[in-house]
């Protein structure tokens, strides 16, 4: 077996050139395995034609001319696609990954007059962003990428959070004291910072992600705990670096 | 604002303009040009440059931390998605200690802010 056919297989990436904490790829693999499974609002086999088209954005050249046009309007076209999903969730897969920075509260109103359920729009979000955490990983180690898993059988929940409400976000949100015991744990670890409440119309999503946040950057207990350092690189040089990640993508956040 | 706080905590002045690419490259972080040159160079189109710079981190920075700046790179780069995807607004007391730097070095004036500062 090669290696890098190892690190893919195992998820464990033993066999990378450098080590890999075991609480970091744990993370992955957790992640991975509920990309696969029915979440909140999607069945397994659409959560991985999400991750597929994640992918597919990658390489699309109307995606392309479009991040490099003045105004993200000023192109037309169709987008290379890698599925059959429908082209309104196509659309917004594509463009979550590939011009997040000009995203604004039109293009969710479009997203969701365009037939997408608002769960449905926020477990999207989550899906993409676990495959571009993952992706980015493996690209930034120079690793190869993990191989999608096959999707498993069953059905979404459906579960709306009884307490989500509109006004903080472009989606409704829970706020920690509205949170009830459908998904009580969703927070559990977390501040639930405005950032912590963006998915939570899909509670598995927020302590997915939040789960492999806490490996690859900090714990919320971490953040500010100045006094000691918990990775290689210092308090001052994950900020630093994880600060230049989000002006390169132009976020404010 | 975390790396200002940081700063403050170790006594340590930082240029919080080099985070945005402007003011000294490295913003007075231990290695911070190395990190700087990491992250852009990912973002690069074709990424040509990557390797070389992550060579450099490697050689400045260690193996282990190489490993921790791809995490925080990664995880970033999904978090400013989910942010901007759900148009989550930066938190009241967040805003007003960031408000000076973020005016200073134009991070109001992404689309993105719009609504969310």
């Amino acid at each position: 077996m090669s290696v890098d056919a190892a690190a893919v297989e195992t998820f464990d990436y033993r066999l990378s050139p450098l080590p890999v904490r075991g609480d970091l790829a744990a993370t992955q693999r957790r992640a991975w395995a509920r990309l696969a499974a029915p979440g909140e609002w999607w069945p397994g086999a659409v959560r991985i034609a999400i991750a597929e088209e994640t992918r597919a954005a990658e390489a699309c050249g109307f995606c392309r001319e479009r991040r490099a046009a003045l105004s993200p309007h000023a192109a037309a076209g169709t987008h290379s696609r890698a599925t059959d999903l429908p082209e309104a969730l196509v659309e917004v897969v594509h463009r979550i990954r590939t011009d997040p920075g000009r995203l604004t509260r039109r293009f969710c109103e479009e997203a969701l007059a365009g037939g997408l359920g608002d769960g449905e729009y926020v477990e999207t979000v989550g899906v993409i962003a676990a495959v571009v955490a993952i992706d980015s990983f493996c690209d930034a180690m120079g690793l190869p990428r993990h191989e999608l898993p096959a999707p498993a059988p069953g059905e979404p929940r459906r579960r709306r959070p009884a307490g989500a409400k509109d006004g903080l976000a472009w989606v409704p949100t829970v706020a920690p004291e509205d949170l009830t015991e459908a998904e009580a744990g969703m927070y559990d670890g977390l501040s639930a910072a405005n950032i912590h409440r963006a998915l939570s119309l899909a509670p598995a999503e927020v302590a997915g992600f939040f789960d492999m946040d806490s490996a690859h950057y900090l714990r919320d207990a971490q953040l500010r705990d100045f006094g000691a350092e918990y990775r290689a690189l210092t308090h001052a040089q994950i900020e630093f670096l994880a600060g230049r990640v989000s002006a390169i993508n132009r976020c404010v956040y | 604002m975390l790396l200002r706080e940081s700063g403050e905590h170790t006594g340590d002045d930082y240029d919080l303009a080099a985070i945005a690419g402007e003011g000294a490259a490295g913003g007075g972080v231990a290695a911070g040009a190395a990190l700087a040159a990491y992250a852009d160079t990912f973002f690069d189109e074709d990424r040509a440059g990557f390797p070389a710079a992550r060579s450099r981190l490697h050689g400045e920075v260690g193996g282990e931390a190489l490993v921790d700046a791809a995490g925080v790179l990664a995880i970033f780069n999904a978090v400013v998605r989910i942010a901007d995807a759900i148009g989550i607004p930066l938190e009241a007391q967040k805003a007003r200690m960031s408000a000076d730097f973020r005016g200073a070095l134009g991070i109001d004036d992404y689309p993105a802010a719009a609504g969310k500062v």
